[in-house]
């Protein structure tokens, strides 16, 4: 399951690490875009296999974010 | 004087037992074994789709005892062409209904069968009450349709184009509907769709894979998740026919039977005045921070009841319907959930059609602004967000019911205007304490009014003078200060936002706009 950006954005925080079980609605980064947070929730329950963004950086419409495997 | 000729010995009782013979075989559809088939694909027929729509026994059906009439079927019965008509009572109104039967020939499209659909489009314009269309069909009889005799044909769009805005229009989505056919919901006002049996698309997956060589299937190609997650083209995913039915009473309730006549007011036992302290817990006051409109909608409507439409689509902007004392209303929302709740191309698609649609039929509108703007960048400049923003304008600009707008925070730039602003004719205006009102926000208003300035800074000094000037900057975005130019109408606490909505609506109700003669606008789209 791949999480991945749904706007141009820069990545504010980031929640999770791999190998952590998610819940469906738990937040796993919080972009910020317009001077918003835009909290990103797991579309599902899972585990985190592998992150692909860090804090301040800038993401692409449809770029992965969060791995995640049910 | 000679004497007349003899009747033939025939008696009423044989005439009578005919017609319960021809009843019963057209009222059979396909026969048992096709209803058995239809069953087992997860969908009622017909019959038990118009049982659970209709009040029971109002159904008056029309063309029952219709068939092809087509030599090149020989014997062949087609059970009422294909499709059933007729005009039933759906939530205390008479709606006229087109019913296509999927067990009959795939429910496909014949020329008698269209007849009596188009029987049933007149009557719904001539008589004024709503028209309902639930879907399960192959398409056009190809073996009837092909050739050039198509020249002749296509009457069934623009007679629904002529209705549109006169009477109410619903499209169930029950089965697939392919090919051109899928314009009949595309031309509707409200088009539902069962998860997994029902399909719209132009082509369906034969035609797809000859044509651009995808192989893919119905469900691929235009089933509810496309329609009502992707394409926008649907407004609600639902999982059965029964729910589905459930969805098309309960949105015929909020709407008057055709454009004359005022909504229909419900009984409402929820006090328009009952103060709303919850939404102080929802709304966080930091401007940044995200929270669910959703909770705030639910919070403040009669009986904490909202109907969405689309809400799985451009979900940055939630619309629907709700009453507020009881009188039906069109929520428009922005939701900071869903990125930041800024207005984005769909966002501003989904907001203009859904106020034209109020609009059409005099239902009012309510705004629940908090939102950043306009999103901007080279990607949304690429999709026209520039006409797409104008589409939005035009309508909430055209729109001649009841207004009320509630800013609950964010409201900047062209956004607040769209969100039905204090010069877009809202008919009552009001803030709260937390209300932005302004062209932009202070963090990029500074970087353009100032941008020489803090330029010319050291650049070790440039933050902080950066964050020294956006200060100044926010100390004018003041709801004190638009309430004090007379600009909103009153600050507001949360938890008065509902009874601050009911006393907008009911102030509203003589509410008269001429506006000049015209054949009709220029639409932005």
């Amino acid at each position: 399951m791949e999480v991945r950006a749904e706007m141009v954005a820069n990545v504010w925080k980031v929640l999770v690490e791999p190998g952590q079980a998610v819940s469906e609605g738990d937040e796993l980064v919080i972009l910020e875009s317009m001077k918003m947070e835009i909290p990103v929730a797991a579309p599902a329950a899972g585990t985190v296999v592998a992150v692909a963004v860090e804090p301040d950086q800038v993401v692409q419409e449809g770029e992965l974010m969060v791995e995640l495997r049910a | 004087m000679s004497e007349a000729p003899m009747d033939p010995v025939e008696s009423w009782s044989e005439r009578i037992s005919d017609l319960s013979e021809r009843r019963a075989r057209s009222l059979a559809g396909g026969g048992p074994e096709r209803v058995e088939r239809q069953h087992e694909q997860g969908k009622l027929t017909v019959r038990e789709r118009l049982d659970l729509l209709c009040e029971p026994g109002s159904f008056v059906e029309m063309g029952l005892l219709a068939d092809h009439m087509d030599p090149s079927l020989g014997d062949r019965h087609l059970a009422a062409d294909g499709v059933v008509t007729g005009v039933g009572i759906v939530d205390g109104r008479r709606v006229a209904i087109a019913a296509y039967d999927f067990t009959v020939m795939g429910g496909s499209m014949g020329g008698v069968g269209e007849q009596k659909v188009a029987r049933m489009r007149e009557l719904a314009v001539r008589q004024r009450i709503p028209m309902v269309w639930l879907l399960d069909s192959a398409g056009a009889r190809i073996q009837q349709a092909v050739g050039s005799v198509f020249a002749a044909t296509g009457a069934l769009f623009r007679e629904q184009v002529a209705m549109s805005g006169v009477v109410p229009m619903v499209a169930a989505m029950l089965g697939p509907c392919a090919a051109g056919t899928a314009y009949i919901p595309a031309l509707a006002d409200f088009v539902p769709m069962v998860r997994g049996t029902s399909s719209m698309a132009l082509g369906g997956p034969h035609l797809v894979k000859a044509a651009v060589g995808e192989d893919l299937t119905d469900q691929e190609i235009g089933g509810a998740d496309i329609h009502t997650k992707i394409s926008g083209v649907a407004d609600l995913a639902v999982d059965s026919d029964e729910e589905c039915l459930a969805v098309v009473r309960e949105y015929l309730s909020f709407m008057p039977s055709h454009n004359r006549e005022a909504p229909p007011i419900a009984e409402c036992a929820d006090p328009g005045d009952r103060m709303v302290p919850e939404l102080a817990e929802i709304v966080p006051t930091a401007p940044r921070r995200a929270y669910d409109m959703r909770k705030v909608i639910e919070a403040i409507v009669d009986d904490h009841h909202f109907f969405p439409i689309k809400p799985d689509w451009a979900r940055n902007l939630i619309t629907g319907f709700a009453r507020f004392g009881g009188r039906p209303a069109g929520v428009v929302a922005s939701q900071p959930m869903h990125l930041g709740g800024v207005l984005d191309v769909d966002a501003a698609d989904k907001a203009a059609r859904f106020v034209w649609l109020c609009d059409a039929f005099d239902i009012p509108l309510v705004f629940l602004v908090d939102v950043p703007g306009f999103l901007v960048g080279s990607q949304v400049e690429k999709q026209g967000i520039i006409r797409h923003g104008a589409k939005m304008l035009f309508a909430v600009s055209e729109a001649t019911v009841p207004k009320v707008t509630v800013v609950l925070r964010k409201a900047y730039g062209a956004g607040y205007f769209v969100m039905c602003g204090r010069a877009y004719e809202s008919d009552y205006i009001v803030a709260w304490p937390t209300a932005e009102i302004s062209v932009m926000g202070p963090d990029g208003a500074v970087n353009i009014l100032f941008r020489k300035q803090i330029e010319a800074a050291p650049p070790e000094e440039q933050e902080q003078l950066r964050l020294t000037l956006a200060e100044q900057i926010r100390e004018r975005i003041d709801p004190y200060i638009a309430a004090g130019w007379s600009a909103v109408d009153d600050i507001i606490a949360p938890a008065e936002t509902r009874a601050a909505i009911v006393r907008g609506l009911a102030s509203t109700r003589t509410k008269t706009l001429d506006r000049p003669w015209r054949k009709h606008g220029v639409l932005p789209v």
